[in-house]
This record gives structure tokens, sequence and C-alpha cells, in this order.
């Protein structure tokens, strides 16, 4: 049964996809690493809150195989899966799961990073919006959700290698070039230049968003001479 | 003669029951305060080197601030049993501070160091150098908070 080539994952979705891996190993380096690190990682923080944007609003404008409905996987879809009887091109309704799932953690992961503190010289950009106790316990919670991130991340790539050299289903390849070899479907359509302008538009609303510049600027420090000598 | 020896002893034993006085709840307030006060000082310097006005004598006093919070001996604070109970909130402190000794003694030292080198580099009044200390000096904040700090 030899199928035709389709192009599997347009163009936005590819970029989105290997600009998101960038930033999430460069988020988890400069994480970790701390230091004058800790700025970059906020910049960093504020990239993927605009990829994940607009991933989103391309998950429902985008061509085929890159919108949510398209491969949201309900429990019918995983059962038949499971049982061998699932059919049909781009995510499967495991590889969904996981899709959704880092989405749903990079999701809470810019949240809470974005009213974070480190407690030594750095604050969210929206921390003035929550309390410091509030912001103290969502810095807890971003620490214990980057191991859950960087687990699933292993699990995502160790995925891939499975696929590849016990299922030889090569999944790198349309990753990168977009287009898939032997395939069922037929080739992705839709997601034109018109939704691609409206999912930037929103990406670039919520960088700007989350980026606190709308917030009232802080009261100029007081002039030196004015600071006491005690 | 005798009282010469007489008095620095006397000195200590006062001061080591002057130590033994301060309460838990005290203790887990000043230990607090302390960091806490840190940090304004630590956001002070930072204000200074992203700010574009670079001001030396505000750095300078905030440098000294940290490094004499730094060189006041806080470990004596964390007293047996303080990884519980509230000062100005719950502590924070995890209970391995009490059993890594060791490793405890190398992040804080580590912090000492860059606390120390902060004031000095401070001195110079050269922006770039305090911001690349300013980094330094974080990340052995951070080389204490990663291990012994809970994350709640």
């Amino acid at each position: 049964m030899k199928g035709k080539r389709i192009l599997l994952w347009d163009l936005p979705t590819r970029l989105f996809h290997w600009l998101l891996v960038v930033a999430v190993v460069a988020a988890v380096v400069t994480g970790q690493l701390g230091g004058n690190l800790i700025d970059w990682h906020g910049r960093i923080g504020l990239a993927i809150a605009g990829l994940l944007a607009f991933r989103i609003v391309w998950g429902m404008l985008g061509s085929t195989y890159a919108r949510f409905p398209q491969f949201f996987p309900t429990p019918d879809k995983i059962k038949a899966y499971l049982a061998g009887r699932w059919q049909g091109e781009g995510h499967n309704p495991l590889g969904a799961l996981s899709v959704f799932g880092l989405l749903a953690l990079l999701i809470i992961q810019v949240a809470t990073g974005l009213v974070g503190n480190d407690d030594i010289a750095f604050s969210g950009p929206l921390a003035d919006l929550v309390s410091r106790e509030i912001s103290n316990r969502l810095t807890g919670l971003h620490h214990l959700l980057a191991n859950v991130l960087i687990a699933l991340v292993v699990l995502h790539v160790a995925a891939i290698a499975f696929y590849g050299h016990i299922r030889k289903q090569k999944l790198l390849k349309p990753m990168i070039t977009g287009w898939k070899d032997d395939a069922e479907g037929e080739s992705a359509a839709g997601g034109g230049l018109l939704a691609l302008i409206v999912a930037l538009l929103v990406a670039a609303a919520v960088v700007y968003g989350a980026s606190g510049a709308w917030l009232p600027a802080p009261p100029p420090p007081p002039p030196p001479a004015a600071t006491p000598n005690w | 003669m005798k009282s010469k020896l007489l008095l620095p002893l006397l000195a200590l034993t006062l001061a080591g029951s002057a130590m033994a006085q301060v309460k838990p709840e005290e203790a887990i307030k000043f230990r607090q305060s302390g960091y806490g006060f840190m940090a304004w000082n630590m956001a002070r310097i930072k204000m200074n080197v992203e700010g574009g006005n670079f001001n030396k004598e505000e750095v300078i006093k905030a440098a000294n601030a940290i490094q004499a919070i730094a060189n006041s001996g806080m470990g004596a604070l964390y007293l047996p049993g303080t990884d519980k109970g509230k000062g100005w909130e719950e502590t924070r402190a995890k209970s391995n501070i009490w059993t890594e000794q060791e490793k405890l003694g190398k992040a804080a030292m580590a912090f000492n160091k860059e606390a120390n080198e902060m004031a000095k580099v401070a001195q110079t009044g050269d922006a770039a150098a305090v911001g690349a200390q300013l980094g330094k000096l974080g990340g052995t904040c951070k080389g204490c908070h990663d291990d012994f700090k809970a994350k709640r």
C-alpha cells in the first residue's frame, strides 16, 4: 500500500515548534543557572508567552493538521488507537495528549513565572498584580512544575525515538521539511496569510500584556541628595 | 592577671547565654528580617546597574549592608527545631539545614565570599563590574535557596 506525499506540517507550525524547542531549553538552562541569567529567563518567558498565544490561535485558524479539533484526543480515539484501530495523519491520539499536556504545562509555567520572584533580585513583570505571599506560592509551583516539564520533554523525545526505531515511523523529518512520504491522507489546507497575520497580532498583544509595559510606572526614586545620611 | 583572663571568659559566657535567650520565634523573625533587608539592598544595586544613572554612593551603602549581614553570623539563628515555626511568616527553612552541615557551610561561605567581593567592587564605582558581581552574588543566594529553602 504505497501512499502519496503530502504536506503535513505547515511552515508556521514548524517554526513555532522549533522556536519553542530553543526557547524552552534556554529557559530551563537560564532558570537553573540563575545569577544575572535570571533576567534572560524573564525575557525568554515572554517569548514563550508569545509562541503559545500564536499556537493557540493557529490551533483554530491554521492548516488542517495544526488545528486542535483535528487531533483532540477524545477517550474513544485513545481507545481506538490503543487497540490498533486508529487511522489518520498528524498527531495520533497519544501524541495529542502529549501536545496538549505540554501546552497546558507551559501556559502554567508562563503564568506563574510572570507573577513570580526569585527571592533575590528578580520579579516577574506582573508580580505587582498579586500579593507577595501569592507570588511566593506560585514561584514554588513554578519550581516544581519545571521538573514535570523536563520529564515530559524527555518522554516526548523518547516517544519519537520509539516510533522511529520500533514502529519505523519517521516523525522528525516531516517536522523539519513539512512533507510526509507514503501518507494516507490529504495535504494540509487552510491557514492562509490572513490567519497568520491574526495569529501574529494576538501573539504580539499577549507579549505586550505579559511584559507589564502597560502597568503604571513606579514612582521615580528620590534624587540622591535627598537620601538621608543614615 | 587572673582578671585579664576572666573578663573575656565572662563576656563569652554572657554572649553564649544571650544567644540562648533568643526565642525560636524571634530567631525566625531575625532570619527573615536579615534576608528581607538584603533583598532590598540587592534590588537597590540592581536598580543602579540597570537604571542608566549609576550612583556609586548608593551602591556602596547597599553592598556594605549586604556584607555586614553576610558576616554577622546569622547561622546562630538556626536554632534546633526551627525548621518549623512562624516568624513574620511561616519559615521556609528546610530540615536538611540541620543534617547537611558541611554542604550548608560551603554554600554559606560561597555567599560570604561574594558578598565581601561585592563590597570591594562597589568601591570601584564601575557599573559593569558591579553588575557582573551582582550576578555572582545572586548565584550564591540561589545556591542556598535551591537546596535549603522550601519551595512553597
